[in-house]
């Protein structure tokens, strides 16, 4: 069984905190990715939340169907995707009554009235309520864009010809737009996001959590785009092994800065970035020498440490030892005296992760604990794992969300930096063997920026880790809580 | 102007007015510290931050969103005040910039009292000297609206006024761009008759012009004179323009072009919570609990509690009877009351308070968010803590209001973590009762009336009063119903 942590936006009425979401549109709309989005959200906020995918309960009978498997005319197509579509409301409904689940997803095309009025109806019988969400779009390149995509990440066309499968996924969509109805049914609870929420339409919402689970889907889009993630470079106070402050980088933290522009220069290519740090004299030095459009933000400056701001751990061991011990027994709700916690960071990021769904390439360049959230975010990590992450200085992550999960890629640059890791119960962490330990990996040798670009896929709908290309592929993070993996 | 706060149970009136200039008296009300009237239309002191701001910046600004103005659209009754100044309540609580300017107010001020506009005043083909009134007093409104936005950092300038034409709309768009600033229309359209019936009945017909009359007849006659006064209406439909269309009271909404910010979306959520009808919000303390007030203990009623618990929901039960009596009496029309709900935390004191009410055939939710705020090593006496912490002491004395005593929550803390309740607050269309713990309710009282972070710590909510918000389109008057028999502890007194 599950136990619940306290929610940062927790559900305001244990009543009626059962929501069942019904995605809605025709395929390569970006449905599953706008379910997993908000399955991602909503877990982040502490909220339980599942993605039930109606094509993964199909596949288990039919893998690799051909369009016209999808053909309304085939009547055993359709009596094989009705069924799949029952073992899914069943299976939601059983995780809302035996799992304590609070928002359910229904990730299918469910584009006929008939289809949205029988799932009304078995939900409203065991009193849950249902919201829609249609992704409603006919931009043709997002919709090209989206096919691509599905061809190549798909499980359904696994090792098949890309033209085929490209070929055989368009009729696939001729087949649901036969008989496609948009949602408009006046007594529905709904929203509908057009073209990529350039209108928006919102129905009969009756709660608090539906408006917030509005709220973020409007700042969703369904262009692909990356982000890039970096730490400042190595600061004074790093080499010193004290938190907080606002000092200078340090001469390796300022060759790292000045490597930046060049360790990003390929994955970059010439899209339109803008750049994003904190209000911090070291995130503002290591961005110094990109020429993107810069902003600060004062919601990225690093995590309050209160009385400990300035003292290194020994000195926290040796002069709080109480605290220090609370903090590592729960280290995501543990708050320094006069400072934050990582959930009180959690919530100050909330207008971050807003901006960064709504927007479109972003380079961020801020400190460990505001990327360990942000990185948690979107790769799905628990809250027991995400304040003990390793992100290590003078590193780059990029992150590419797609339709089933998101792709990460590393690229290190060849500059070593001390090791702020720090164990759990120990006070060890900067200086001495770690920093050498720290400097020996970074003196592997790279040929240009991509050589260590390592890939991995977070899919939590399939929940199994895809192949991408020849890189290998390390564990997930989704819900069944594998172990943590750097580099 | 004067909007006299009607001070039935001993509320202070010691606010002044003071106006920009003889002729505007536009809402320039400032007041001295009184929490007892809501200071939505107060000019908060720049260098403080907001109950609910998380963050504050140099320039004054947030989010990266710019400069904003959103300009209301519809027709008289249609809630348009109501959204403006709710709307500026909830971006100040966030600590964004927010003032409203109505243009009503405007008017108003210009023609001074009992002065009506030329009776083509809103119509599109209007006499040149019509047409010239309309542009002396746009002009004055419009300095204001650029003077917040431009000198006084000032982020959102909300302009509240009728603009019905397509036409108008656009060209106030473009000359808001050559300030930088980005538009976002929001339009309250009602075509269920019912609501604009219910909607002029609370907020239009109490005016004096309508004393004595039959208030279904009063309903009528002004529904007729505003059709003939604004004749000319096109809802939005600019598919070019930002816009956000609430279509009966928020039954559906329409949001157009809103992706350029974080306040957009975030104004949009806000909106989805908000409904225009009005109703009415009671604040009473829970019982007392046996033994100390101990926040770990969560103790249950005490005998006194108990009996506390009995009489206020006698009190509040009377007062809503007298009430509608009184309504009726004054020719209000004979309609059952809303319905009440109560809402208590998940602390067995508040959940007890409300059980008498619950056997009375009210509902009553359990809110988990409105657990009292944790005191953390701070319980104990005034006394003991000095003596212990003397400097944690001295630092809650300089800012009662974000200090933190160790291992506990701050009155910030605790007005983040009830944002779902706000929201909530909002959507609630039944009347409301809130059974909590003195710190949640000075919170909620912060928000509803506008206080600032400094009153907040120390609004009083004594045990022998339940404390009624009335909405009013304006503002919000807050007054106090006595619980006989009852002193301030909650005690019986024969």
């Amino acid at each position: 069984m599950h136990t619940f942590p306290r929610s940062v936006y927790s559900m305001s009425n244990i009543e009626d905190s059962h929501i069942c979401v019904v995605m809605v549109g025709l395929p390569a709309r970006g449905k599953s990715l706008i379910a997993q989005k908000i399955v991602r959200y909503l877990k982040w906020l502490s909220v339980n939340a599942k993605s039930f995918n109606v094509g993964s309960y199909r596949r288990a009978d039919t893998p690799h169907p051909t369009a016209d498997f999808f053909d309304t005319g085939n009547l055993e197509g359709e009596r094989l995707r009705r069924a799949a579509a029952e073992a899914a409301v069943n299976d939601m409904l059983r995780w809302f009554e035996h799992e304590g689940g609070h928002v359910g997803i229904l990730d299918a095309t469910n584009s006929t009235r008939s289809r949205r009025a029988w799932i009304e109806e078995r939900c409203k019988s065991k009193g849950y309520d249902v919201m829609f969400v249609e992704s409603k779009c006919d931009d043709e390149d997002l919709i090209m864009n989206n096919i691509l995509e599905v061809k190549t990440t798909s499980p359904d066309y696994v090792g098949q010809d890309p033209e085929v499968a490209a070929r055989d996924f368009r009729d696939r969509i001729r087949n649901y737009e036969k008989v496609y109805e948009t949602i408009d049914e006046p007594h529905l609870t709904y929203v509908k996001l057009i073209n990529v929420s350039s209108q928006v339409i919102i129905n009969q919402v009756s709660n608090y959590l539906q408006t917030r689970i509005i709220y973020f889907a409007m700042n969703l889009h369904i262009t692909p785009r990356s982000i890039w993630l970096s730490r400042h470079g190595e600061s004074e106070f790093n080499v010193l092994g004290k938190l907080g402050g606002d000092a200078s980088l340090s001469p390796r933290g300022l060759a790292y800065a000045e490597a930046l522009p060049g360790l990003v220069k390929d994955s970059v290519g010439d899209k339109d970035i803008t750049l994003w740090t904190s209000t911090m004299k070291r995130t503002i030095q290591t961005a110094k020498h990109l020429t993107y459009p810069k902003k600060q933000w004062k919601a990225l400056d690093e995590l309050d440490a209160g009385v400990c701001d300035g003292l290194t751990y020994k000195e926290i061991e040796k002069k709080y030892p109480e605290d220090f011990r609370a903090r590592d027994d729960d280290k995501y709700n543990y708050r320094y005296q006069g400072g934050e916690s990582y959930r009180d960071v959690v919530i100050r990021l909330e207008p971050i992760i807003m901006e960064m769904e709504r927007g479109s390439d972003i380079m961020v360049v801020t400190h460990q604990a505001i990327l360990r959230c942000i990185y948690a975010y979107f790769m799905n990590v628990p809250q027991d794992q995400s304040p003990w992450m390793e992100i290590p200085l003078h590193t780059v992550i990029k992150l590419t969300p797609r339709a089933y999960g998101t792709q990460e890629e590393r690229f290190k640059a060849n500059i070593p930096a001390v090791s702020t890791f720090r164990a759990k119960y120990t006070s060890a962490n900067m200086g001495g063997e770690a920093a050498i330990f720290d400097a020996e990996r970074a003196k592997l040798p790279i040929s240009g920026a991509q050589a260590n670009g390592v890939i991995t896929i977070n899919g939590d709908v399939e929940a199994v880790p895809q192949k991408v290309g020849a890189v290998s592929v390390v564990g997930s993070l989704g819900s069944n809580g594998g172990t943590l993996v750097v580099e | 102007m004067a909007r006299a706060v009607v001070d039935w149970f001993g509320f202070h009136a010691d606010y002044e007015y003071e106006y920009s200039s003889n002729d505007a008296p536009v809402s320039r009300l400032r007041r001295r510290s009184n929490v007892n009237i809501d200071a939505i239309h107060d000019f908060p002191v720049d260098s403080e931050m907001a109950p609910a701001q998380l963050y504050s910046t140099e320039s004054g600004r947030l989010f990266h969103s710019g400069k904003i103005a959103i300009v209301t659209v519809g027709l008289p009754a249609r809630g348009k005040t109501h959204v403006s100044v709710a709307l500026s309540r909830y971006l100040r609580w966030l600590g964004v910039k927010t003032r409203a300017f109505h243009l009503g107010d405007y008017r108003r001020a210009h023609m001074g009292h009992g002065n009506d506009v030329p009776h083509d005043y809103f119509f599109v083909d209007a006499s040149p000297s019509s047409v010239k009134l309309r542009q002396t007093i746009l002009q004055k409104c419009r300095f204001d609206l650029y003077h917040f936005l431009d000198h006084e950092m000032g982020q959102v300038a909300i302009y509240d006024a009728v603009n019905p034409t397509a036409e108008g709309r656009k060209q106030l768009s473009k000359e808001f761009l050559k300030h930088e600033i980005q538009t976002i229309f929001i339009e309250s359209y009602v075509d269920d008759p019912k609501i604009i019936e219910q909607n002029v009945r609370s907020v239009k017909i109490s005016s004096p012009d309508y004393q004595g009359w039959n208030p279904n007849d009063a309903v009528q006659d002004y529904i007729r004179r505003m059709g003939a006064k604004i004749p000319h209406f096109e809802t939005m439909d600019e598919h070019e323009l930002n816009y956000i269309k609430m279509i009966n009271a928020g039954e559906r909404i329409i949001v157009n072009n809103c992706r350029f910010g974080y306040l957009p979306n975030r104004i949009v959520f806000y909106l989805m919570n908000l409904h225009i009808k009005s109703r009415q919000t009671y604040f009473a303390r829970a019982g007392a609990s046996t033994g100390e007030d101990s926040y770990k203990a969560d103790g249950l009623l005490c005998d006194e509690g108990e009996s506390y618990s009995q009489r206020l929901c006698n009190a509040l039960l009377e007062h809503r009877r007298k009430e509608r009596e009184e309504f009726i009496k004054q020719g209000g029309s004979d309609e059952e009351l809303k319905p009440l709900t109560v809402w208590t935390s998940t602390r067995r004191r508040t959940v007890q308070t409300a059980a008498h009410l619950q056997e009375r055939g009210f509902k009553v939710k359990q809110r988990p968010q409105m657990s009292q705020m944790n005191p953390g090593n701070s319980e104990m006496t005034e006394e003991e803590f000095k003596a212990h912490y003397p400097a944690d002491w001295d630092k809650h004395q300089l800012d009662p209001y974000h200090h933190r005593f160790p291992r506990g929550e701050s009155y910030h803390d605790l007005a983040v973590r009830m944002e779902p309740i706000i929201l909530e607050l909002e959507r609630e269309k039944n009347d409301l009762l809130i059974i909590a713990h003195e710190s949640v309710l000075r919170v909620l009282y912060g928000y509803l009336m506008a206080c600032s972070t400094s009153d907040i710590p120390s609004l009083e909510f004594p045990r022998n009063k339940i404390v009624e918000i009335l909405p009013e389109s304006y503002n919000n008057r807050a007054k106090r119903i006595p619980i006989p028999h009852t002193d301030t502890n909650g005690a019986y007194v024969p």
